[in-house]
């Protein structure tokens, strides 16, 4: 990461128009998408859309042969460019032997990507882009920051300015009187273009037909009035059949604007009949042009070949933490966001998604809206490992990562954090570099100091009543839970032993390795997924249990994907992954606690880490868990799930971005009035906490494994 | 189609319609669809129209009500007019109760049809009440099952939008800023 990526991130933090544009277009966007999906089954239209992308994905050469012959059946010139260069010197090459000077362009992603019109430009001609933000864009000298809406980022004042020097006459900025400007210029445009040139949202290959989804009526003036028309068409816009495509034009518009469906769907098959300067009227000159720029490779790349189920809704951007806040052109590229960083990769260059692809937070929220099931944090993950292969981390993240996969001299180290005054300070060497909870302090939030005796001592001494003995659980404690939190493994053995099992603790366990895998370290990542496969040993227990929903999905499918090459810790993996359970879900699926708790009142919300709720997708157990204690009132705050900001190291290399973040946690806590918020995740609970401590003390977090401690021994003791 | 489906269908694509601004009309006849088309420019002080003769137009004998009205009515020269003309009246070919959606679906892909209903800012579009689907996924199977898959094919479903300042929601941009709906349910023969 380097000095002017985290300029450009203070800048966009520090633009409150853009901010302020974001974080109003974010809210109304969750709002509209749901009400639009009213009525219809999200998961099976995904499903449809992923069967059939995928299945052109796995065919692409048949669909665009197929393609092809129906379209040139149909009178249309096809020409496939496998590079930016191909297609634009296609495009110039015809507009330089037509003589054509002036061109309008439809929204068209690919023809940015490409950078069409600065060639086009750059031999004398008149390009205009008529999509509203398109073109508001263009003549502000911008690149789009969005997919869907390209001037998300101005305000009306900024684009009066714009449009006030394009026109040398002063615009107001008055929304509606911009938009009649746009239509009055831009119809001039449209009249005298003699080409058109257009995106397409879906290419049917069957028919060879075009599908272009639109609201403006740009679309339809493009590919009505000039006599020659272009089409640019990424690779990944096929579909087989024409049936096909309904799923797009039923999800796209729901997905990306939450409409029903845009004002216009446009199909175009073939050269349709267009006024010539002359007055008559003749079929047009129709252009394909298939453009690959990369594409390909990221298809044959079963990692990245999901990418062809992305309908290009935007939706991962809408919901993103981190895209609210940031924009998009801090990405740096055409395309931003999630699935932008991972296009970016492929079509322009692994060194431009560099930067990037640091912005997830791997909070998982763009995969739970995405209508073509990608696991965009996934593949984000998959680049940074490789990235981290290729380059290396950087050295003092690699000291850390080496220091936590190496059980004992992490555990001493700890041991020694312990003893030392507290809390830390930034001046201790080699401790302020260790991942996660040691290192640098935030202005947001203060941090917890290290326990004075970690859990795997605590645990010795704890008396287990265990009545009726059912089975043996292991304990997965994980970092913060054993050195910072012994308390919720604490409430975790009680829980577990008052529903008849005996909790152990496998003295070999350490780190789960999630620093190392979300920081793109896979040889420490997968050093840790060893170690404690080995030391967990769960072909001995009924249960392996832990009460981070980080450390738990790294025992459920981290471990398994880390080990694949290996056979036998492979088949040990597996078992381990079986029995693994957050502690929450396995308290719920053994049948949850007698009924019990002190009876005290105690209003509480609860906040779901993303971890636990979408990789996991448990969410109603922790409720019904703790709404079953007596005395206990939940209070659902707004955006339950949304990301607190934590994300591991995420919230150290980026505090300016997790602040704000966690700001907004904060918020949403304190307008439900609860005394205390949940979590079910040692992570959350130090984000949170160290938000609320500073901001406001008088609210307590807690983990649900001591929410239980606490209101049920007070209860045992009660009743003595 | 029962007459109590055809109904519901109806209702379906008014409401649909009506909550993107789009207006709503169903009459029995084609010369009933005349009338109200004249009664309707008259209100929105209509002078000039851009009339795209079809099958429900001929039969409702509209270049005459029209012009009685007071109207002036161009039904060639479209390329000229359309740009200037207040108003654009087309037949489309089906309709989708799902979401208030028309769809032009010509054979012939008439670029007059695509002036007459894209150029002008008040779109006036008569469709046979017969032809409506109750679904995208029918309409998809109809257009597909046709002879040829016209060279263009347009859904409209209402009036053209844009919210690309500040997410404000602006009616009217490139296409027409009103739509207006005429369903007819008398059978009329003839092409679109």
């Amino acid at each position: 990461m380097d000095k002017d990526f985290k300029t450009k991130i203070s800048k966009a933090l520090g633009d409150d128009v853009l901010r302020g544009a974001l974080g109003r277009f974010g809210d109304a966007y969750t709002l509209a998408r749901a009400k639009a999906y009213e009525g219809y089954d999200f998961d099976a239209l995904s499903e449809n859309i992923v069967q059939v992308k995928s299945y052109a994905a796995n065919h692409i050469d048949e669909m665009m042969d197929q393609f092809e012959k129906a379209a040139t059946a149909r009178g249309a010139k096809v020409y496939r460019a496998a590079t930016a260069a191909d297609a634009k010197k296609y495009v110039s090459d015809l507009v330089k032997k037509k003589g054509i000077k002036r061109i309008v362009k439809s929204k068209s992603m690919v023809s940015e990507e490409i950078l069409l019109n600065d060639d086009l430009i750059a031999d004398g001609i008149d390009v205009q882009e008529t999509d509203l933000g398109e073109w508001i864009v263009q003549l502000a000298g911008q690149h789009p920051s969005h997919m869907v809406l390209p001037a998300i980022h101005m305000t009306k004042e900024e684009v009066a300015t714009t449009f006030s020097g394009h026109l040398k006459r002063v615009e107001q900025p008055v929304i509606a009187e911009l938009v009649k400007t746009a239509r009055v210029e831009l119809r001039k445009k449209f009249l005298e273009a003699e080409m058109g040139i257009s995106g397409a949202n879906i290419a049917v290959a069957e028919t060879g037909t075009l599908m272009m989804l639109t609201n403006e009526g740009n679309g339809r003036l493009t590919n009505t009035l000039p006599p020659t028309q272009v089409f640019l068409v990424g690779m990944e816009k096929f579909v087989r059949k024409f049936e096909d495509a309904q799923h797009i034009i039923q999800a796209l518009p729901k997905s990306a604007t939450g409409q029903l469906i845009t004002s216009y769907v446009t199909m175009i098959t073939g050269p349709t009949p267009a006024y010539y300067a002359d007055g008559t009227v003749k079929d047009k000159d129709f252009h394909i042009v298939i453009i690959d720029n990369g594409r390909r490779k990221m298809f044959n790349d079963e990692k990245f070949k999901k990418t062809f189920q992305c309908v290009r809704c935007a939706s991962c951007l809408n919901v993103c933490p981190a895209f609210q806040l940031l924009g998009g052109h801090v990405y740096g590229h055409i395309y931003t966001g999630g699935i932008g960083t991972i296009l970016t990769n492929f079509v322009n260059s692994e060194r431009d998604a560099k930067n990037p692809q640091n912005l997830c937070l791997q909070c998982g929220k763009c995969s739970e809206v995405c209508p073509g099931k990608l696991d965009i944090p996934q593949m984000i993950l998959e680049l940074r490992n490789r990235m981290g292969e290729k380059d290396g981390i950087g050295a003092a993240p690699k000291f850390a990562l080496d220091v936590v996969s190496n059980r004992r001299l992490f555990h001493s180290m700890l041991r020694v954090a312990s003893l030392a005054q507290l809390p830390f300070s930034k001046g201790q060497p080699v401790i302020r570099h260790l991942p996660m909870f040691l290192s640098g302090l935030t202005e947001k939030k203060s941090l917890p100091t290290v326990a004075k005796v970690p859990f795997r001592d605590v645990i010795k001494k704890v008396k287990q009543e265990v009545k009726k003995p059912k089975g043996k659980v292991a304990l997965y404690a994980g970092c913060l839970i054993d050195f910072v939190y012994p308390k919720i493994g604490e409430g975790i053995i009680a829980g577990l032993n008052e529903k008849g099992y005996e909790v152990i603790f496998p003295d070999g366990q350490s780190c789960c390795g999630a620093p190392a895998t979300y920081m793109g370290d896979r040889k420490n990542a997968r050093k840790c997924a060893v170690m404690n496969i080995e030391a967990m040993e769960a072909e001995k227990v009924d249960y392996v249990v832990s009460g981070c929903p980080t450390c738990t999905h790294a025992l459920i499918d981290s471990f398994k994907e880390l080990v694949q090459d290996d056979p036998t810790l492979l088949a040990r993996a597996e078992e381990l992954s079986r029995k693994s359970r957050d502690f929450s879900k396995l308290l719920f699926d053994l049948g949850g606690l007698p009924a019990g708790g002190d009876g005290v009142p105690m209003k509480i919300t609860y906040h779901d880490s993303c971890h636990l709720k979408r990789s996991m997708g448990v969410f109603a157990e922790p409720r019904k868990i703790l709404t079953d204690t007596a005395g206990v009132e939940l209070i659902e705050m707004k955006e339950s799930d949304r990301c607190c900001g934590f994300a591991g190291s995420y919230s150290i290399k980026f505090p300016e971005i997790s602040g704000p973040i966690l700001d907004r946690k904060m918020k949403n806590i304190e307008e439900t009035g609860a005394d205390f918020v949940v979590v079910d995740c040692p992570g959350c609970l130090m984000q949170i906490g160290g938000g609320l401590d500073k901001k406001n003390p008088k609210i307590k977090v807690i983990h649900t494994a001591e929410l239980l401690l606490q209101k049920r021994k007070k209860a045992k003791m009660n009743k003595k | 189609m029962g007459i109590d489906k055809t109904t519901a269908l109806y209702e379906t694509f008014k409401s649909k319609l009506q909550v993107l601004s789009g207006e709503c009309f169903r009459v029995n006849t084609a010369k009933e669809a005349g009338e109200l088309v004249c009664k309707v420019m008259k209100e929105k002080g209509i002078n000039n129209v851009a009339l795209l003769n079809s099958a429900i137009s001929l039969k409702g004998e509209f270049v005459n009500q029209i012009s009685q009205a007071g109207i002036t009515v161009y039904t060639d020269h479209f390329r000229e007019v359309t740009p200037e003309a207040h108003a654009g009246i087309t037949q489309v070919d089906y309709a989708i109760a799902e979401f208030g959606t028309l769809i032009q679906a010509r054979n012939d892909a008439s670029v007059d049809d695509r002036l007459c209903s894209t150029l002008i800012p008040i779109h006036i579009a008569l469709v046979s009440t017969a032809t409506m689907m109750p679904t995208l996924a029918e309409a998809m199977t109809t257009i597909h099952q046709l002879p040829q898959i016209p060279g263009f094919v347009g859904f409209i479903t209402g009036p053209s939008r844009t919210s690309d300042i500040e997410r404000v929601l602006t009616v009217g941009v490139h296409g027409p800023k009103q739509l207006i709906v005429i369903f007819v349910d008398e059978q009329v023969e003839g092409v679109a």
